[in-house]
């Protein structure tokens, strides 16, 4: 109706005051956007990158694994469970893989570390770290092939390079001591020190056999999903379909509670920053509309004259903040577009300032090129809160607008 | 004794004020702005309210606009004692019953001369046809044909005290409060101001209480309510 025409007038009439009111609004969206995203970029790469070394987003593993890892525990018919939940809603790729502790040797030393053996045909660079960061030699082609591939520092520590043998020792299903040898074919450099100086990725067949297991047994299955953010939801779901009371099925945040921990703790930190942000925000609109108030107090006092209901005078002013709060948030869209699709698709390279380092956090490697993320429910909480934000402070302004007490702004002249 | 005032069926009046003061208290000050005041103001009227400035003749319209209440007295309006009625009520009773004109500055500014005029037509919720109609009468009658776009940056004092004029009438008020609307604008201008007023009140029956310290002005109304330190000084009927 016509009071939001007059309404958007009035915001009108300071232009000036209105821009810069409505860039500040623009910037609380910039400056969210990229909170948030990067964050959740962020979040994103540190998740996916620790499933990748492990469990996966979702994990199918023997009942009691997680609190104590034994590889005499272990998952039956692992081949048509992996099968099943490889075709399920949401669902990227499902890895059958054996983890367990072992040491590794040569004639020279003998160095403590972790074993992950692995079916090839079932892993991906994009699922498996391992993979993905080989620098030398290659990976091993099917899981009954044999071959070693091991971190680089650790070859260093044992004297290795590819081609020489490796001898590792480990416990088998029945609690026994076993040694076998293997040929390192490739390596690789996470860039992560434990990853680095003591991992091992071997061929499934090789360990199955080495430890006693069927061929259709194995620790668990990794699960990676095409959205991370639904793991526990995925979760939920998988665990209303398979309720085999052997068979655990985790979340990320379960399986990698250190991770988890880290990432609550840093979010929450997050939104105390954006809450300071929006507090900065809200001061300058709520300062602005009180001045646009107080300096029309006349004018106000003449529409409760003839005839305006304070209560309507009340709703006049919040749809000028109604008006501003949009105006924010288109200019906040306008300059927010261009930095997130800069940020999506060049995003920011540090990688020439952190040099050959390599920079972890929780034993996670992070990707030196920063970009942001932002999925539509982000876009629409940001823009709502920070158009909620407006109205809200709105409110006093417009209250003090109808409270004008039309003789005192009358008597002005 | 005021009650049966009131209600006594053989006055025509739209204003009745009875025993009406108000003190305004600044700090330990007390400031007596209208003393112990009774007016009647009968339908149709032209009447002036004159005295020196700060004599409280502005007070004097704003509480019969219910805008300022009065410390002891009641004001009636067509009979409602003001003081009965919630906020809602009044200001519905401000928009619907009562035109108001200002000494200056009475037009929203972000709204043209039209739009003014239309106001209080869309806020009694009159249908957009009737509207125009309505207003585009109202500003002939003003003589503001040509100027319906205008913002009122866009015009003189005294074509925007038209328009405030036609804001006022165009919803068929029982009355029209003027505080000081030519004092403002140069005498010429106040003349034709007044002839436009005037000429409502025979025309129409729009019954008019304007205030003003101006003689050439009070000269023209009907009655003329003189007034100092917030009493009435003399009440007179011009011939
Ligand atoms: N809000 C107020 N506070 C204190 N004194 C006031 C206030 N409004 C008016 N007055 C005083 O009341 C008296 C009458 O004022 P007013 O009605 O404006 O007179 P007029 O309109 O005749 O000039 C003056 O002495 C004025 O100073
Ligand atoms: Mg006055």
């Amino acid at each position: 109706m016509q009071m939001w025409n007059i309404a958007w007038r009035n915001v009108w009439r300071r232009r000036r005051r209105t821009l810069i009111t409505g860039f500040s609004i623009g910037f609380g969206v910039l400056l969210a956007a990229i909170f948030t995203g990067m964050a959740i970029y962020m979040y994103g790469n540190m998740i996916n990158a620790s499933a990748a070394t492990g469990f996966g987003h979702v994990t199918f593993e023997p009942i009691g694994y997680s609190k104590a890892p034994a590889l005499d525990k272990r998952l039956s018919r692992v081949d048509t469970l992996r099968e099943q939940i490889v075709h399920e809603n949401g669902v990227d790729a499902a890895m059958e893989r054996i983890m367990g502790q072992a040491m590794f040797a040569t004639a020279s030393k003998t160095v403590g570390g972790m074993f992950l053996a692995i079916n090839p045909q079932h892993e991906s660079a994009e699922y498996n770290l391992l993979i993905r960061s080989l620098v030398e030699g290659k990976v091993f082609s099917d899981k009954n092939a044999g071959g070693v591939v091991i971190g680089k520092r650790l070859a260093e520590k044992l004297n290795l390079r590819i081609g020489k043998k490796l001898v590792y020792t480990t416990t088998d299903v029945n609690g026994e001591i076993v040694s076998e040898i293997a040929r390192v074919s490739g390596l690789f450099v996470t860039g992560v020190d434990e990853i680095d100086g003591g991992m091992a990725l071997f061929p499934l067949r090789q360990i199955q056999h080495v430890l006693g297991y069927h061929a259709d047994e194995a620790t668990l299955i990794a699960v990676m999903l095409r959205q991370q953010r639904h793991a526990e939801s995925s979760r939920d779901v998988f665990r209303q379909k398979y309720h085999d009371p052997s068979i655990e099925i985790l979340s990320w945040q379960q399986t990698q509670p250190d991770l988890a921990g880290m990432i609550t703790i840093d979010a929450a930190s997050n939104y105390v920053m954006q809450f300071l942000i929006a507090l900065l925000i809200a001061a300058g609109i709520l300062n602005t509309m009180l001045m646009s108030v107080l300096e029309r107090t006349r004018e106000f006092g003449v529409m409760l004259a003839i005839g305006l209901s304070p209560k309507r005078l009340f709703w006049l002013v919040m749809a000028e903040s109604y008006w501003m709060a949009l105006i924010g948030l288109v200019i906040g869209i306008v300059i927010t577009s261009p930095f997130y699709w800069y940020f999506d698709v060049y995003g920011l390279d540090f990688s020439s300032l952190l040099g050959d380092e390599s920079y972890t956090v929780s034993n996670v490697l992070i990707d030196p090129v920063i970009r942001m993320k932002l999925h539509v429910i982000h876009v629409i909480a940001i823009l709502s809160a920070v158009f909620g934000l407006a109205l809200l402070s709105g409110i006093y302004p417009a209250w003090r607008a109808g409270r004008v007490p039309p003789v005192e702004s009358l008597r002005t002249i | 004794m005021s009650q049966a005032l009131a209600n006594d069926p053989k006055r025509e009046d739209i204003v009745r004020l009875v025993d009406v003061s108000k003190i305004y208290r600044q700090g330990k000050i007390e400031v007596r702005a209208v003393d112990n005041l009774s007016l009647e103001i009968d339908t149709g009227d032209f009447c002036a309210l004159c005295g020196p400035s700060g004599s409280g003749k502005t007070t004097v319209l704003n509480m019969i606009g219910g805008l300022d209440i009065p410390t002891h007295g009641q004001v009636f309006l067509e009979r409602r004692d003001l003081a009965s009625l919630s906020r809602g009520e009044v200001a519905a009773i401000r928009r619907d019953r009562i035109g108001f004109v200002f000494q200056a500055y009475n037009l929203i500014p972000v709204m043209t001369a039209y739009e003014n005029a239309e106001f209080v037509l869309k806020l009694q919720g009159v249908s957009a046809v009737e509207c125009h109609t309505r207003v585009m009468t109202i500003l002939k009658e003003v003589g503001l044909v040509g100027l319906e776009h205008r913002r009122p940056d866009e015009m003189s004092g005294g074509q925007q005290q038209r328009v405030a004029i036609a804001r006022a009438i165009v919803t068929r008020p029982a009355i029209v409060l003027a505080d000081e609307p030519t004092a403002n604008v140069d005498s010429a201008t106040a003349d034709s101001l007044l002839d436009l007023m005037q000429k409502l009140n025979r025309q129409d029956g729009i019954t008019f209480l304007f205030s003003t310290h101006d003689k050439r002005v009070m000269d023209r109304a009907r009655r003329i309510v003189r007034m100092r330190d917030g009493r009435i000084e003399s009440d007179e009927v011009q011939g």
